[in-house]
């Protein structure tokens, strides 16, 4: 790549990077409806502590902080980083950076389970088991189709384009057979949205995401050898049967969990991992926890936008999705055989 | 460490390859030639397990490559294929690094003493100054050093190559030939090599496999069992050796 910034500068924009999950968490705090002002924000953080500060606080500044923002930026930040680091990590595996879980066609599988479970089994079960299921079940689609051709990019985004289509439509019999109030509550969730975080979801779904985040974290110098072809990752000693199932149910497992209650946000599995690569360079060891990082700023960011642009919230998928697509058009045509 | 095969047998649609005994020794280079299709790709990828190899076929030191770990054969056997292929742009020296998975669990990153080994590897080849380079940057006959590179960051005493010099000038067929001869002699390798030059097969190698239709034809030292009716058994056209300073050419 052209002009590629030197190591220090590299360097530093690594460090902001890490920093900057924080950074927006704490600002994004400020940020909604109500107006809180910061001293009033420093004290409702610190009332755990000093239950004596709670007497001063505005009405509702405890429950708005503690039970609204919150838990909503914690969706976020997890959400933000479960996408982008499942895209980087399918990114790896498929040998092929156009694809992340939404272009394959994986968050349709979560989707379609995830709507099946709280359509026919209620709200009080938990959708990620089902969103899981379904997700593998997209996977092995995708794998069993994309496997052997002559042309694997364009035929792995031909075989997601069939697996979205197919469980969209499979959706479309779940929609059919809702009553309306289901319907109504399952169509703006599924557009992708954090208005539902409640502890309650977070405690089933922050847990899955953590856990498979970390594996693919720890995982991510294996990532580089797994992005060869299967021959080479095989002769430098690799157990590929073994590692690619390992990559495949921690992706098909974060993106169930975060599709489960944040329903379809497209496209960030896409953006941020390249954004990371155009900056630090395409080694995984850098790549997959920048790209945690950089997708959960990047969503907690996002979501302030679309909840504060207008009088009305819109949903924060279509938003990505306005970004996304563009970002994909231009990458597309630059596509070529070897990345940065 | 030698290698030994036995009663190897792989079939592919209408390709059989049968190879009963063959013994490669080390530090020693070996060279397999033979027309095209005549099985060495086969055999090679035989040899690094990449084909399935049946139990009891296939022996480093006597033990059986075909019920090996993958991490425990990449320790004995490198394989520096032809062409690498990803479309992630490393830098050299990530690239080279690769080479030391063998010896590391899923869940690390290499150490400051692979990176010193991955390091070394380059400098052996004499790259060291493009480290930090990517590695589609350089040029092909440059490409081929830091596969071969790679696979001697792996430490193991048996290389595998396929064609290195495959659509390289002959400045750098010598270089890459050189370089897998000093292996050998002093690295104490074992290293096997497919070829189609065949002058260049005469002059570098200690042994030779002749192979035609997926069956060994003849092996040995060149001086032993290169004559002209070998050649045209294998080759099917004629071809004149005509000795010069010392050294055997072969003349279309």
């Amino acid at each position: 790549m052209n002009g590629r910034m030197n190591n220090r500068r590299r360097q530093g924009l690594g460090v902001l990077i890490y920093f900057l999950p924080l950074l927006v968490f704490l600002l994004s705090l400020l940020i909604g409806t109500v107006r809180i002002p910061v001293k009033d924000l420093l004290k409702t953080l610190a009332s755990p502590l000093f239950p004596s500060l709670k007497q001063s606080l505005p009405a509702n500044a405890l429950i708005i902080i503690f039970s609204v923002r919150i838990p909503r930026l914690l969706l976020g930040l997890a959400v933000g980083a479960s996408l982008s680091v499942s895209g980087a990590s399918l990114q790896a595996l498929f040998k092929n950076p156009l694809v992340n879980e939404f272009i394959l066609g994986i968050s349709s599988g979560a989707a379609f389970g995830a709507s099946l479970s709280l359509v026919f089994l209620g709200r009080s079960f938990p959708p990620q088991i089902s969103a899981f299921v379904f997700a593998i079940a997209a996977m092995v689609i995708v794998l069993a189709i994309g496997r052997k051709s002559d042309s694997p990019t364009i035929a792995l985004l031909l075989t997601g384009v069939i697996v979205s289509a197919f469980f969209s439509a499979l959706l479309s019999l779940i929609e059919f057979f809702a009553s309306p109030y289901a319907l109504q509550a399952l169509f703006y969730w599924l557009m992708g949205n954090l208005w539902r975080a409640s502890w309650g979801d977070l405690a089933v779904s922050l847990p899955l995401m953590a856990a498979g985040i970390l594996i693919l974290i720890l995982m991510r110098w294996r990532m580089n050898v797994l992005s060869m072809t299967d021959e080479e990752a095989k002769t430098l000693g690799i157990n590929i049967r073994k590692e690619k199932l390992l990559v495949i149910l921690m992706t098909a497992g974060i993106t169930a969990a975060a599709t489960a209650v944040a329903g379809i946000i497209g496209w960030v599995g896409l953006i941020i991992p390249h954004l990371v690569r155009m900056m630090v360079g395409v080694d995984n060891r850098k790549v997959i926890p920048m790209s945690a990082a950089l997708g959960a700023s990047f969503l907690m960011i996002a979501d302030n936008i679309t909840r504060s642009i207008a009088s009305f919230e819109v949903p924060v998928g279509i938003f990505t999705s306005l970004i996304g697509i563009p970002f994909f058009i231009v990458l597309l045509k630059r596509s070529k055989k070897v990345w940065l | 460490m030698s290698v030994l095969v036995q009663n190897l047998t792989f079939r592919y649609r209408h390709f059989a390859l049968r190879v009963e005994h063959l013994e490669f020794e080390s530090a020693r280079m070996t060279s397999i030639v033979g027309p095209n299709g005549a099985g060495k790709t086969t055999f090679l990828k035989c040899l690094t397990a990449i084909l399935p190899v049946a139990k009891g076929s296939l022996f480093i030191d006597g033990r059986d490559i075909g019920v090996m770990r993958e991490d425990e054969r990449a320790r004995l056997l490198a394989y520096v294929p032809q062409e690498h292929s990803s479309i992630f742009n490393y830098t050299v020296l990530d690239f080279i690094l690769m080479g030391r998975a063998a010896y590391l669990p899923m869940f690390s990153t290499p150490s400051v003493k692979d990176v010193e080994i991955a390091q070394e590897a380059l400098d052996f080849v004499a790259l060291g100054r493009y480290a930090a380079q990517p590695y589609f940057q350089l040029s092909s006959g440059e490409r081929r050093l830091v596969l071969i590179a790679r696979a001697l960051a792996q430490k193991s005493d048996i290389l595998v190559l396929d064609e290195p010099t495959s659509f390289l000038d002959p400045k750098h067929e010598t270089e890459i030939l050189e370089l897998a001869k000093k292996l050998a002699a002093e690295k104490q390798k074992t290293v096997l090599v497919t070829l189609h030059n065949l002058d260049m097969a005469v002059k570098y190698s200690d042994a030779m496999v002749f192979m035609k239709q997926g069956q060994v034809v003849a092996s040995g030292r060149p001086d032993d069992i290169l004559d002209e009716a070998l050649l045209e058994r294998v080759y099917e056209i004629k071809m004149s050796i005509i000795p010069y300073d010392g050294r055997k050419f072969i003349v279309k």
